[in-house]
């Protein structure tokens, strides 16, 4: 039947038409598919590739098509096992593979593979589908790169800052020892602030009071804390503080051991203390020191010493009159013996009188009431009037005296006659006495600027080196002298010094042992005498 | 006729002393032994020179010259003060209320107060 033929040639002809025309899709598909993908039979021999693939590859198909997929991988025969895999699980399956391309490249791929069946579900073969994963490994590899270094460097970090945190902590412990340590200096010196027997104020650098320890609050009858943060200007209006703080000055100016009367009757010897940290100046301290007991004693002293120096003179005069009048035959003959023996002990009697006269001296100057009559005078003059009262005494002794005048003219000078020349006699005497026989003795004038030096220069037996520091003071005798002549206050340079130091003069020596001595001393030709002067 | 010096002075032995010395010289004298005394005997005796001392039971030699120096006679009388101290304050004391010299006992010898007595009277 040709009718059934034809119609069946038709549906013949039309499946057919719309099998090329799914072929074609098919290979369109595949062509398109940017995913490159190889099929293989279940004898792992590569049937077909797409386009994508040959584009990975570099192969063509005439070189990939009827070969087993060994070749394309670096992993041998792990195509193969993928497979069974595949098979045996039943589902798709991605493993990671190294695609080996024509032109000798490897890159890394992930590798999905498919069963394919037929219509009974007999095994065809199997669909693979590369994914280049090369950019994505590049990615993790820098990634991973990156996390190595990072931690590298975290690693380094974290030594770093465990060291560091190490570090912290000892200096955290050193801190927290030092905070304890300043924290028992503070104790302790606000220990000694508060027990300390003098009186205490501290003023920062504004002249602000800071502190007042609880003596000097009984010094001035007075409470502390009604005073602290309070500048020394508003202090001077408090009665009890006026006169410290007319004392101190309104920027509380240098004080050493200054002598100060409080309204109590107390006599505190005052000092500031500028306290410096380098060069800064961070406030003031002021010590107030109790010398009350010390003046009275001192007083009594000095009266003790002035009654009894005077009870001592009136004996010793009659004693010195008897001796006299003895020895000029006044009260009958005497032998040659006897005269001896008396002028001996007229001598000794005015060696005592000599030390009376010293002792009430000193005691003078302590009193401060010394120096008496000033008037305007010619130094060399004096000088002369008591080198010559040594004419007679140094040629005994076999020294020569020689006194090198000035060829100008000295200008006058405002001394106490008197007591000036008490000061060059007691040098001169110490140069005489101590210089052996054949030695020789110096006074010379000098004008300086603003003064006058005189100076006095023996031969004589010097002075210890050791003793030096001691020579101006009371009661100092030098050993080396000590052992020459038995007498000699030890007064008489304190004396000297006193007198010439209430002038507004200076007094120094240079001296050697067993070379001699020279001693300076310096009068100002200002005309206003020193405050010294007192009357009484 | 002999010159007439008024000792006023406390001390046996200087009045002892000085006695001797001013009769050896030719001096007539009289003593007294504290400034009341001595006053009474400035008015008595009228002497031509008083050595007087200075510290003395009674009254003292400061207390007899400003008596002295309110009396229009005896302020003539020329005075000696004789004393142990010297101090300048108790010399220009003493002048002022007229002494005419001054002598420190431990500093001068008996001859040197005849010599003053001497410059003073002759």
């Amino acid at each position: 039947m040709p009718e059934k033929r034809l119609s069946l040639e038709l549906e013949y002809q039309k499946t057919r038409e719309d099998l090329e025309s799914l072929e074609r899709y098919i290979e369109e598909f595949s062509e398109f598919l940017p995913l490159p993908v190889f099929i293989v039979n279940p004898a792992d021999v590569i049937i077909g590739i797409n386009r994508a693939f040959q584009d990975l590859t570099r192969y063509n198909e005439m070189e990939i098509v009827g070969k087993e997929t060994n070749f394309l991988f670096l992993e041998k025969r792990k195509v193969k096992t993928l497979e069974e895999e595949i098979l045996s699980k039943k589902k798709r399956i991605i493993r990671e593979m190294t695609l080996l391309t024509k032109d000798g490249k490897k890159i890394p791929v992930n590798v999905s593979g498919q069963f394919r069946r037929d219509e009974e579900g007999n095994l065809i073969g199997y669909f693979f589908a590369l994914f280049n994963i090369s950019a994505l490994k590049k990615f993790q590899e820098e990634l991973e790169k990156k996390v190595r270094e990072k931690t590298k460097e975290l690693v380094g970090k974290t030594k770093g800052l465990e060291a560091s945190g190490k570090a912290l902590l000892n200096i955290l412990e050193d801190i927290k020892e030092a905070l304890s340590k300043t924290e028992e200096e503070k104790n302790k010196t606000q220990a000694i602030i508060t027990n300390f027997t003098d009186g205490l104020f501290l003023f920062d650098e504004k002249s602000n009071l800071l502190l007042v320890n609880p003596q000097a609050e009984v010094f001035f009858k007075i409470g502390a804390k009604d005073l602290i943060n309070r500048p020394i200007l508003e202090l001077s209006n408090i009665p009890a503080l006026a006169s410290l703080a007319k004392l101190l000055g309104p920027e509380i100016k240098g004080i050493f051991r200054k002598e100060f009367q409080t309204k109590e009757d107390l006599v505190l010897e005052v000092s500031t203390i500028p306290i410096m940290r380098k060069e800064e100046k961070l406030g003031t301290l002021v010590i107030l020191h109790d010398v009350t007991r010390e003046k009275r004693i001192e007083r009594m002293k000095t009266e003790f010493v002035s009654i009894a120096a005077h009870q001592l003179r009136t004996p010793l005069s009659a004693i010195k009159w008897t001796l006299r009048m003895l020895l000029d035959g006044d009260l009958g003959e005497t032998t040659k013996e006897q005269r001896n023996f008396i002028e001996k002990t007229y001598g000794s009697n005015e060696r005592m009188i000599t030390l009376i006269n010293d002792l009430l001296n000193v005691n003078r100057i302590e009193e401060g009431r010394y120096l008496y009559k000033p008037s305007r005078a010619d130094i060399e003059v004096v000088t002369q009037f008591v080198v010559n009262s040594y004419k007679e005494e140094s040629k005994k002794r076999g020294i020569k005296i020689d006194f090198k005048k000035p060829k100008k003219k000295m200008p006058l000078v405002s001394i106490d006659v008197e007591k000036m020349r008490l000061a060059v006699q007691n040098i001169l005497d110490n140069a005489v006495r101590y210089t052996p026989v054949g030695g020789k003795v110096t006074v010379s004038l000098k004008r300086a600027k603003e003064e006058i030096e005189i100076s006095i220069k023996d031969t004589g037996v010097g002075i210890p080196k050791d003793q030096k520091a001691r020579v101006f003071t009371k009661f100092f005798r030098a050993a080396n002298v000590m052992r020459m002549e038995t007498e000699g206050s030890g007064l008489g340079l304190f004396i000297a010094k006193n007198i010439i130091e209430a002038h507004g003069g200076k007094i120094w020596f240079e001296s050697e042992e067993n070379k001699g001595s020279t001693f300076h001393f310096t009068l100002p030709i200002k005309e206003e005498f020193g405050e010294f002067l007192k009357t009484g | 006729m002999a010159k007439k010096i008024l000792l006023i002075e406390d001390e046996e032995i200087m009045v002892n002393l000085l006695q001797r010395k001013l009769t050896a010289e030719g001096y007539e004298t009289s003593v007294a032994r504290d400034g009341q005394e001595g006053m009474e005997k400035m008015k008595e005796a009228k002497p031509d020179l008083i050595l007087l001392d200075i510290i003395m039971p009674k009254m003292g030699g400061f207390e007899v010259m400003e008596e002295m120096k309110g009396d229009g006679e005896l302020k003539k009388i020329p005075v000696i003060v004789i004393s142990n101290s010297g101090q300048p304050v108790e010399i220009d004391k003493a002048q002022t209320l007229g002494a005419k010299d001054w002598l420190i006992k431990t500093e001068f010898d008996p001859q040197e107060v005849i010599n003053k007595v001497k410059k003073q009277i002759g």
